[in-house]
């Protein structure tokens, strides 16, 4: 290479050594001109707030001179004396200080914002039959979700619901779905005690009261909650030890509880809130895996598990009974990006305590499929549950007669915290008072 | 003349391939001391990792860079980011990291906070712990 090509080249190399220097620098001075601009920002409204403060000063000085001697005096009073302008950076930079102090503890507490974060959600429907209520159509309310978590420190937890429902009647009802106070002592061990959706399963602690939340329109009606008919005992009072493991290719979570034996009143299981005057117990646990990166990721996303449960149920008859409820359940959930899939089974074994001693067989699921797509989530899921008109506890409840459903929708987000979805379904009841019946349903659900 | 061309060519692609791979680096980083690896990122920002030798962990969202992390270290977009955290957030009572505007204010946070983590478009100094660089 002759000598003058050799030195551009190298010219060359250098001149692109610069730029990338230049251009690796150039990140932080841009952050530096940020973090200047915004100085210079917060400069310009101090000085625009001062020239008002200013001509509201000049104001007052003006119509004191054209006031009488009295009420000059009785001005000059009440006008404070204008502070020095090192006396006003003091404070301003007092006051910054204060304001970074209280950013960095919210930051610290997650909570990101100012006080306890308040979270709510509401939904409105219209359809032929409303969602939960086959007896009532057109308009109704669906609810409306208030929900705290405070973060009161390292270690302690809180998490409280409160939901205004709207009933039958069209009384406004307030219920505390769940309030939860729990110590974390690490990944592995959450201990809560309180009201909690009962682990049971993988929907009934996934989703909660708040139908936004929720790809379909509803939830499958043998899970429904207590107060809308549903067959299961989806609220627990009493304690719950959670967490999870992290395994090299995945994660096993657990869930060990017992509470207030549930009871059956009016046709609806009731978690017994305010405890039991007589009666038993519930106990039971949830124990489920998912699945890390394992197959080049095919397995991502999906969580199986085994669940179950015993519950002493009482019942509100003259002589009051109290039937054992035997629960034992499989269920999957493929969450993904463009997927969720869930499906659960559940087979019970109940004995009447008082009465004959065979025990009565009975069996529910569900399998729902959807498909997030660009534009909307279409879901399709079929329910079936074949529930022991012979066993109390089915017998009893309102809602406790087999049936079967059938069911496609497609939800719109139409942003981040609003959704509307439709759901057409056709669902029959296959025992106690057979009938069926279509639904159309629309429903606008929000978060906030 | 046709090699000084092709030289001068290949020095400005060089030069921005150069300044694109530094544009684009991010760094995960941590509160000095917090024994962190590379593969606890995502657990940590998912809320499934908490504590970390019962140091509680306090993960700050890094808004100018969050699309970048979101896409390149948690491979989800944000609509799927948020709603992951709206489940969690209502299923275990605890809230998304906090959303800080850019590097300075997340250097700054994680300086002051125990426990204290984020990821940053610029290499931090030695004040903090690098736990990994994508």
């Amino acid at each position: 290479m002759r000598p003058g090509r050799a030195a551009a080249s190298a010219a060359c190399l250098l001149g692109a050594y610069c730029l990338c220097q230049a251009a690796s620098g150039a990140d932080n001075q841009e952050d530096r001109v940020t973090v200047l601009e915004e100085k210079l920002e917060r400069s310009l409204n101090l000085i625009e707030q001062l020239n008002i403060r200013v001509q509201e000063l000049e104001s007052q000085l003006s119509n004191a001179k054209t006031a009488p001697p009295a009420a000059r005096a009785e001005a000059a009073a009440t006008v404070p004396a204008p502070a020095s302008a090192a006396q006003t950076q003091t404070r301003l930079e007092n006051v910054e200080q204060q304001l970074t102090q209280l950013a960095d503890t919210n930051a610290a507490r997650g909570g990101g914002g100012i006080g306890v974060p308040l979270h709510g959600f509401a939904d409105v429907g219209i359809g032929n039959h409303t969602a939960n209520q086959p007896g009532l159509k057109g308009a109704n309310l669906g609810g409306l979700d208030i929900f705290l978590n405070p973060q009161l420190g390292e270690h302690t937890r809180s998490l409280f619901e409160l939901v205004f429902e709207v009933s039958s009647q069209g009384q406004v009802l307030p219920d505390l779905e769940r309030a939860q106070i729990g110590y974390q002592f690490s990944d592995a061990a959450t201990i809560w005690v309180g009201r909690f959706h009962t682990p049971f399963g993988y929907y009934n602690t996934a989703f909660h009261h708040g139908q936004e939340i929720a790809t379909s329109l509803r939830r499958p009606r043998f899970i429904l909650f207590e107060d809308q008919g549903g067959v299961m005992p989806a609220h627990t009072v009493g304690a719950w030890l959670t967490g999870a493991d992290h395994l090299p290719e995945g994660k096993l979570t657990y869930d060990v509880f017992f509470g207030n034996g549930q009871g059956i009143s009016a046709g609806l299981v009731d978690p017994r809130s305010s405890g039991v005057a007589n009666g038993g117990s519930t106990y039971g646990g949830n124990v489920g895996y998912v699945f890390g990166d394992m197959l080049h990721g095919l397995l991502s996303g999906l969580k199986v598990g085994v669940s179950a449960f015993r519950a002493h149920i009482t019942d509100d008859r003259q002589i009051a009974g109290v039937t054992r409820v035997d629960n034992a359940g499989v269920y999957f959930a493929y969450d993904t990006d463009r997927f969720e899939h869930i499906g659960e089974y559940y087979r019970f074994k109940d004995r009447d305590l008082h009465g004959a001693g065979f025990g009565q067989r009975s069996s529910a699921g569900f399998l729902q499929l959807a498909w997030r797509l660009p534009f909307a989530t279409p879901y399709v899921r079929y329910e079936r549950a074949a529930f022991s008109q012979n066993d109390n506890y089915f017998s009893l409840q309102v809602d406790g007669m087999s049936y079967y459903r059938a069911a496609m929708g497609l939800r719109f987000d139409l942003d981040l915290r609003s959704a509307l979805k439709f759901e057409f379904a056709r669902t029959k009841n296959t025992d106690r008072v057979i009938s069926s019946w279509t639904d159309a349903m629309l429903d606008y659900a929000i978060r906030f | 003349m046709q090699r000084i061309y092709k030289t001068w060519m290949f020095s400005l692609l060089f030069a921005g391939m150069s300044s694109r791979a530094a544009a684009d680096d991010l760094y995960f980083a941590c509160h000095t001391g917090v024994p962190l690896t590379a593969a606890d990122i995502r657990d940590v920002f998912l809320g499934e990792k908490q504590f970390v030798n019962n140091i509680r962990l306090v993960p700050v969202d890094n808004v100018a860079v969050q699309a970048t992390f979101l896409e390149r270290v948690l491979k989800m977009n944000a609509v799927k980011y948020a709603t992951t955290w709206v489940k969690k957030s209502f299923r275990d009572g605890i809230n998304a990291p906090a959303a800080l505007a850019n590097d300075a204010a997340v250097l700054e946070f994680i300086i002051r906070t125990p426990g204290g983590c984020g990821y940053l478009g610029a290499k931090p100094g030695n004040d903090v712990s690098v736990i990994g660089k994508y």
